[in-house]
């Protein structure tokens, strides 16, 4: 049998057997397109993506850092339900940029995340808890704030500014201070409660299995040395034994949850009992179906002062639009909406005076007398932080037996 | 003769037994797109019935955000994934050789290494490529998702495929080979159509595992780009809105469409409905 | 002179032929290689590197100045090995009651259902699948809920006195994990029966064998690596799973998967958490294999005391 060469030409598909040779061509063209897809993905996400350079942390080129045009996007690491959505909404249309949020439980994991990511985490503003800054500042985790860019700063309260653990302000301002305490469920738990001591006891009986303790290693073990009138920032080994041995072989079984956001479950009628923060709880009152079932106690006979604060990551992308949003919150008109919508202090002058005037909901879970205020103690990192995160570790390890 | 028996005790039995898991297999979804219609704070709580949530799931910017990330990625690690998997399958099945159980043990511990290793392992590798030795890309949101997202893809693609093509027969291919095609061309027109159904399959099932894909997805991902899953996960913290309910049934519309449309093609090219399961189960 | 040319071209295709013959038979495979030792296996290299390090006060993350075992030590403390135990035990629970379910409905939906009905059948199975993994199980958690519609039906019908408390305990994980992972233990199981031959069970019922017979004796052991796929496929996921007993089990429902994620995303302890994701790999290792040779051995024996071996139509032993 003859074959001419010339009629098997390469370009002549061999149409053979079945109606697939469509599929061939189809198959083909899909087959070349994923490669490319694969390829151009690759390429453009890497134009796409990559920013101009990192950002300096250095004092002296502040001057002008954060006055400049402020950027599209603004992602912020947060606490939960930490901010009014209509100011996050106003700030958009003002100002311009994008709101990103993002939450955390404690500030253990926002400072793992932000070890971890080594400024890639794409964070523009973090939310620490004051007494934690030095630490972060010491590894290079924040930068220093240039005062210039938040003129907005004249309107805090000077009582709240210039803290121990961060003289000058250079990493920080404040965002709202705080206290903890606990709710419980009257209706489920008939006798008064009234400190930690009864918090400990009501946990191991009539709340047991139905009570949560705050996602947070200081404030587990905090109820141990509040209710047993121990300095809760210790290092000495003996209490943090007794600590270890009491919370995981008395309190752990009973613990339903370790939830640093009560206020959704209280809604639910998860709890009898919960451990939480001021603002937090009234937040959970204020949402529940019967707000009169739920009774707060404030901490007794000592408890936390704690003092959240913005500060700006080392990575920051969108440095300019940070400095907006913190300036636009020290504004006293969005602070005072923020104030009624998170119940927690800003700490701005006179805003006590002015929130009581509106008629603010609950105010005495918002605002302390000198009394009560003395017997708040603020936390500090001590070398014995490690140890009080094992606990904690071993406490939930404990807990899901 | 035909030897059906008449239905009797075992055989309702079994038939009650399968509507039952039909009920149990449903039962979460079918709360989920009623919930979906609940107007109120959260999502558990029943409030009254209505849109608002579909309403207010559209016009969320961050909500949109999030699941244009995860389509984004989802696409891309698809790609990455079926190409790979296919020409790794294709290896796998047509040349054998030493190299082969050692590859296909590396394609089985992927399998097996539970997700939580996978994502505490690649967010410190990312981070170090991307910061320490300076290979930028790898600091972009987009970039790490489809990255981590196609490594259980790529297996899953590469054992369908080879399932596919190992039952081809070779006769075709041979014949083409008889009739002076080149290898190229072989491969081009007679081998990657018929092993079409498989890659398609495989596609499909990489573009869902990307979708669904949560816990690499929360570790290595980088604010800006977060994808939906991880969007849910961190309101889970909070509070959970109906809105997300609002958004999961619309992404199960979306997933049913897409299904169906495989389901087509895959019957339309002669599959049998249990050649289409074998696909996606990956046996 | 025709011929010659016909040689010619005979040669220049086997030429070609030859020369991408030569290129090794691995080449494809070349760039899934690659990707695979690029990302999965050198970062997870890593973290077995990083398990035999320590964490370096306290906001290091990890150093590998001094190698020790300690961290294995540490994370099989008295502290953290129940919930490895734990872990098991709601894996192999798990895994049984996929199996104690899956098993007879994909059997029914595999002999008992007219094949017209089956693919429509197998794609209802498949779309729960399809869906978001976490919105599965939340899901479960708005029908678990207290003040959610079963909880409040049940407390209308007085068959309870108090909301439902299933919620945030180890079986809401239990529930929630059977039923995320239930749609791979049916599909390899029903691609498994499905490819018996029904004559094969017309024979045996021909020959007198009563219909368990026919079950335990031809239809079960021939989908036996189907089972084996499932069991699998259901088990190993089911160890490591996270999700499931982060949303449904709050304090109780601990497993392994949320001890690494903590030691990572909270303690920042590195070392303990490579640690302990070693050790999870090596636990579902250990049964895995345990269960493996446990069924060799049994049916060894069973088919020793049979005296029957069972040949398929493949002509294969099972």
């Amino acid at each position: 049998m003859e074959h001419r060469l010339h009629d098997l030409t390469p370009d002549e598909p061999i149409r053979l057997l079945t109606s697939r040779a469509m599929a061939a061509h189809l198959g083909r063209r899909a087959f070349l397109g994923g490669a490319l897809l694969s390829a151009g993905g690759g390429l453009l996400a890497a134009c796409g993506g990559s920013s101009s350079g990192g950002v300096s942390t250095s004092a002296s080129a502040t001057s002008t850092i954060g006055t400049g045009p402020v950027e599209g996007n603004l992602n912020i690491y947060t606490w939960s339900e930490y901010s009014n959505p209509d100011d996050l909404k106003s700030f958009t249309t003002d100002k311009g940029p994008k709101i990103k949020l993002d939450s955390y439980a404690s500030n253990e994991e926002m400072i793992a995340k932000l070890v971890a990511a080594k400024g890639t985490s794409g964070y523009d503003i973090v939310v620490p808890t004051g007494e934690f800054i030095p630490q972060m500042a010491a590894n290079g985790l924040l930068q220093e704030l240039n005062h210039a860019a938040l003129p907005n700063m004249a309107n805090v309260d000077p009582q709240f500014l210039d803290q121990p653990w961060d003289k000058g302000n250079k990493y920080s301002v404040v965002k709202d201070w705080g206290t903890t305490g606990f709710v419980y469920d009257k209706t489920k738990i008939k006798r008064e409660l009234t400190n930690w001591a009864d918090f400990l006891d009501a946990a191991q009986n009539e709340a047991s299995g139905r009570t949560a303790v705050l996602d947070a290693p200081g404030d587990i073990t905090g109820i141990f040395f509040w209710a047993n009138d121990i300095d809760w920032n210790t290092t000495k080994k003996d209490d943090l034994d007794a600590a270890e041995d009491y919370l995981v072989k008395k309190l752990a079984p009973h613990i339903k949850a370790f939830d640093s956001y009560p206020s959704t479950a209280m809604a639910q009628g998860e709890y009898t009992l919960a451990q939480a923060w001021n603002g937090d709880a009234r937040q959970g009152i204020l949402n529940s179906k019967d707000p009169s079932i739920w009774q707060w106690v404030l901490g007794a006979p000592k408890t936390e002062l704690w003092m959240d604060t913005w500060a700006i990551p080392v990575g920051a992308k969108n440095v300019n639009a940070a400095y907006a949003w913190i300036n636009y919150v020290l504004d006293p008109k969005i602070s005072l909406s923020e104030l009624t919508y998170i119940g927690y202090n800003t700490g701005l002058k006179d805003i006590e005076a002015t929130a009581k005037s509106q008629d603010v909901e609950l105010p005495d879970l918002i605002f302390f007398d000198s009394a009560q205020v003395s017997t708040m103690v603020p936390g500090e990192v001590t070398e014995a932080q490690q140890r009080i995160v094992d606990i904690w570790n071993k406490l939930k390890a404990t807990a899901g037996k | 003769m035909n030897h059906r028996r008449r239905p009797d005790l075992l055989d309702l039995a079994l038939r009650v037994w399968g509507v039952l898991c039909f009920a149990f297999l449903f039962l979460p979804i079918l709360f989920i797109v009623i919930y979906s219609f609940n107007v109120g704070r959260l999502m558990v709580a029943w409030d009254h019935f209505g849109l608002d949530s579909y309403r207010i799931a559209v016009q969320d910017q961050a909500i949109r955000s999030a699941i244009g990330v995860s389509v984004r990625a989802a696409i891309g690690a698809s790609a990455v994934a079926t190409v790979l998997g296919t020409l790794a399958g294709v290896a796998l099945a047509r040349r054998g050789g030493r190299w082969v159980p050692l590859f296909v043990g590396l394609l089985g511990l992927t399998l097996v290494t539970p997700e939580i290793v996978d994502a505490v392992s690649l967010l410190p590798w990312f981070v170090w490529l991307g910061a320490d030795a300076h290979v930028s890309i790898f600091n972009h949101g987009l970039v790490r998702l489809i990255v981590g997202h196609s490594l259980f893809a790529s297996s899953v693609v590469t054992f369908i495929v080879r399932a596919r093509v190992a039952g081809l027969e070779e006769s075709l291919e041979e014949a083409a080979a008889d009739l002076y095609a080149v290898p190229w061309r072989r491969f081009v027109d007679i081998t990657l159509p018929l092993m079409m159904p498989a890659v398609l399959a495989g596609a499909l099932m990489a573009f869902t595992l990307s979708l669904d894909n949560t816990i690499i997805s929360a570790f290595v991902q980088v604010s800006g780009s977060t994808p939906w899953p991880v969007y849910v996960l961190s309101a889970l913290r909070s509070a959970l809105r109906p809105q997300i309910a609002a958004v999961s049934t619309l992404m199960l519309l979306l997933t049913l469409v897409a299904l169906g449309l495989v389901a087509l093609v895959l019957r339309r090219s002669g599959e049998s409905s249990t050649q289409i399961a074998e696909a996606i189960a990956g046996v | 002179m025709t011929t010659q040319t016909a040689a010619a071209a005979d040669r220049a295709v086997e030429a070609q032929d030859i020369r991408v013959r030569r290129l090794p038979s691995f080449t494809l495979a070349i760039p899934a290689w690659a990707w695979l030792l690029g990302f999965f296996l050198a970062p997870v290299s890593l973290v077995l590197w990083y398990s035999f390090g320590r964490k370096p006060g306290l906001f290091g993350t990890h150093t590998n100045d001094e190698l020790s075992f300690d961290r294995y030590r540490e994370a099989l403390e008295p502290a953290y090995l129940p919930t490895f135990i734990n872990t098991l035990r709601i894996g192999v629970v798990g895994t049984v009651i996929c199996l104690a379910i899956g098993l007879p409905f994909a059997y029914w939906l595999a002999v008992k259902v007219p094949p017209r009905w089956r693919g429509l059948l197998l794609g209802l199975v498949l779309v729960p699948y399809w869906t978001n993994f976490l919105v599965r199980t939340l899901g479960w958690e708005i029908i678990l809920s207290p003040q959610g519609w079963v909880s409040t039906t049940l407390m209308d019908l007085g068959l309870r006195d108090s909301p439902l408390s299933v919620l945030y305990t180890r079986g809401a994980v239990q529930l929630g994990v059977v039923y995320n992972y239930l749609p791979l233990m049916i599909l390899p199981i029903y691609v498994a029966f499905e490819r018996i031959d029904p004559a094969l069970r017309e024979a045996s019922r021909d020959l007198g064998a009563s219909r368990w017979h026919t079950f335990t004796r031809i239809s079960l052991p021939l989908a036996g690596p189907g089972v084996a796929a499932g069991l699998l496929l259901v088990f190993i996921p089911l160890m490591g799973d996270y999700v499931t007993a982060t949303v449904l089990g709050g304090a109780k429902g601990n497993m392994a998967g949320q001890l690494v994620a903590s030691e990572f995303q909270t303690a920042q302890n590195w070392a303990l958490g490579s640690a302990m994701a070693v050790l999870l790999i090596i636990f579902i290792g250990v049964t895995v294999a345990f269960f493996a040779i446990l069924w060799k051995s049994l049916s060894a024996v069973s088919r020793a005391r049979r005296g029957v071996i069972v040949i398929d139509t493949r002509g294969g032993t099972p």
